[in-house]
């Protein structure tokens, strides 16, 4: 495929180019990150990987030491002169950047270590400048990089793919009118002037739940051809995933809706909701919002009817990072969970504090991680395994490839349920 | 005063206080020139409001009162040092005027009395947790993450406090001496007073000076400028 031959082509960047990359990525939170941090490591336990391996290279406050060694050797005015003071170090030293590319892609951007941090440091946002820099010197991850390509490529050629997408849902939308029992049920695509642009998953397991809420709902509303998971953001190439991004909101500017719509995936809301106007320096036109927003705006609004008090087994939720301490909904999804469930049991810590599942930050998209994030889920597993619940609601597809995960490795024998397929299987039909 | 004494705790003192002064201004100055993130870089919950935004500023700055459930002992430690250290500043400035509503309150032996075990507990706490700062380092994760910047910015405070407990517990120097040299310096024409000049704490209290004059100058160049700089970053908390 053709990113093969770009990676031939490009060269490793020297030197120069590489604090280039760091230089024009400065800003001033930036530098108060970098010049603050007393490396006081009260962030030791704040981080999972950290917690549960010992291992210096996952403790937050090294992770962002590796970018402030480059920072004081390079940039800083004092660090330039007493380099030695601060451990200063070349951009292009092997170690420091096989150190960094460890730190930086097995971090899954959670955010936490930033809750408990006296100067709320955040390590997640200096990762993604390390990032750049890993990509800059041709040492961003393998597998993220073709995952972000392949989507890049679906974006310049849809007009071949269009049909093909179109044909894949006629049986999704036979589905969707059987189970409603409703023929004028439909899944709409490329509809113009739609209200609503829903971004779904690949597959079809958040777009037949999501079709039968929006029926239901009576809105007027069209299916995205795109994806909304971006492994451009994960691979940490703001251009790729502003690229990638890009493909859904030019096509909700070309049908003109006043919506769009993420469906239950975390990072791709933080990209479209705070990520997308600072990379692409320009205002949209219209809201974005995540799905569990817009469902419980339906259940409040009585548009959807939820069977009130429906199960009796003890049912947990997950605040995934994305959804919760990174966007603030902690109170939607327990309004419809807890109404649906007479035993709802929180997890302890919870909300802003609660443990990331492990699995963030495309780490569930590298083989390469896959013991390491089953290893350091452990705490997430004993955190569920507590609750003593049947069932496990989270909206957060990460989160549940993850969990579901765990679930194996931990024996916790609980069903893992999307926010929507909590919704539709509990809703007046 | 000899000629170590006049440039240690005197004229070093106005040099400090320059480098300190320009320092932070050129400090802040990079800060504020530099663009803020187009990117909002806060947590949630978010504060309702500015006054329950600027509430949670103070309250992130001074107590950060959820660093305690990850680390309890250092924050602890960090609580007692810094207060105390804000309040044995604080209670320098006794050497520039006399505290005179405490006096009127407690006479003059009360004042004196006052001083000798605020500033006793206060000299006791800080050297403590200047030890269990120091002491952190040695093991890991600590050590590993420590570059010599932190071992050179705590050993400069351990020197510091060892001598200011010197001078608070066994040197014979009146507070009315101290104000003398504290005028001296402020008037431009460092010097010792007799009382101060003919005991050998003088040298204690040099080296004290010296010490604190390398520290200030080191000031604005360092991760000390969290003292500020931690008011901005923990706005950003709330940038959502």
């Amino acid at each position: 495929m053709m990113e093969n031959n770009t990676v031939i082509k490009k060269k490793t960047a020297g030197k120069e180019a590489l604090l280039g990359v760091l230089k024009s990525r400065i800003n001033r939170q930036f530098l108060f990150y970098l010049d603050l941090c007393a490396r006081c490591a009260i962030c030791r336990d704040a981080c999972h990987q950290y917690k549960v391996t010992k291992d210096i290279i996952y403790l937050p406050a090294y992770r962002a030491e590796l970018i402030r060694r480059i920072y004081k050797k390079n940039i800083s005015p004092f660090g330039k002169v007493f380099p030695r003071m601060f451990e200063g170090k070349e951009i292009d030293d092997e170690k420091l950047l096989e150190e960094l590319g460890k730190a930086t892609y097995a971090c899954t951007s959670c955010r936490r270590c930033m809750v408990y941090c006296p100067f709320s440091i955040d390590t997640a946002w200096v990762l993604s400048i390390a990032k750049e820099i890993l990509n800059a010197a041709q040492k961003g991850n393998t597998m993220l990089g073709e995952l972000a390509d392949a989507a890049i490529f679906k974006g310049e050629n849809i007009d071949m793919l269009k049909d093909i997408l179109k044909e894949t849902l006629k049986e999704t939308e036979a589905e969707l009118k059987e189970k409603l029992n409703d023929e004028n049920a439909s899944i709409p695509m490329e509809s113009q002037g739609a209200d609503f642009l829903y971004v779904a998953l690949a597959g079809t397991h958040t777009i037949l739940p999501a079709a039968m809420i929006f029926n239901k709902a009576k809105i007027n509303w069209t299916l995205s051809m795109f994806e909304a998971s971006n492994y451009g953001y994960f691979l940490g190439s703001s251009i790729k995933a502003k690229t990638i991004a890009g493909r859904i909101v030019d096509e909700a500017k070309r049908l003109e809706v006043k919506e769009i719509i993420i469906t239950e995936c975390g990072h791709a809301y933080r990209v479209m909701k705070f990520l997308y106007e600072a990379w692409a320096k320009e205002k949209l036109p219209f809201k974005i919002k995540g799905f569990v927003e817009l469902v419980t705006e339906f259940v409040k609004d009585g548009k959807v009817i939820l069977k009130e008090g429906n199960l009796r087994d003890p049912v947990t939720y997950h605040d995934p990072c994305q959804v919760g301490r990174n966007a603030g909904f902690y109170d939607e999804p327990r309004y419809i969970v807890k109404k649906i469930s007479t035993d709802f049991r929180d997890m302890t810590p919870n909300r802003e504090r609660n443990w990331c599942c492990g699995g963030g930050g495309g780490l569930v998209a590298m083989p390469e991680l896959e013991k390491f994030r089953i290893q350091t889920g452990k705490i997430k597993a004993d955190q569920i395994k507590h609750t003593g619940a049947k069932i496990l609601v989270t909206p957060c597809e990460n989160c549940r490839l993850q969990i579901g995960n765990l679930n194996e490795a931990y024996n916790l024998g609980i069903e893992i349920s999307s926010m929507m397929d909590f919704v539709v299987n509990n809703m007046v039909v | 005063m000899n000629g170590f004494s006049f440039f240690a705790a005197g004229i070093l003192i106005y040099i400090a206080v320059i480098v300190f002064l320009a320092g932070m201004a050129y400090q802040v100055y990079r800060w504020i020139k530099t663009p803020r993130s187009s990117v909002m870089l806060g947590i949630f919950p978010r504060p309702k409001n500015k006054g329950a935004r600027f509430f949670k500023l103070l309250k992130d700055s001074f107590i950060f009162p959820h660093s305690i459930e990850v680390d309890p002992w250092m924050w602890i430690f960090a609580i007692l040092f810094h207060f105390s250290l804000a309040a044995v500043l604080l209670a320098h400035f006794r050497m520039v005027r006399e505290f005179t509503p405490l006096v009127d309150v407690l006479g003059k032996e009360g004042m004196e009395k006052l001083g000798a075990i605020a500033g006793g507990t206060m000299g006791t706490i800080l050297f403590i947790a200047i030890l269990f700062y120091i002491f952190r380092r040695f093991f890991s994760p600590y050590k590993d993450l420590s570059v010599f910047e932190d071992y050179f910015i705590v050993f400069l405070l351990i020197v510091i406090i060892a001598l200011g407990d010197h001078l608070r517990f066994f040197a014979k120097i009146s507070v009315s001496d101290y104000r003398a040299y504290f005028q001296s310096v402020l008037t431009f024409r460092p010097y010792f007073p007799e009382t101060i000049a003919a005991k050998g704490a003088k040298w204690v209290l040099t080296m004290h000076v010296f010490f604190v004059n390398l520290f200030v100058m080191y000031f604005p160049f360092s991760k000390l400028t969290h003292a500020i700089g931690t008011f901005a970053v923990n706005t950003v908390r709330s940038d959502v």
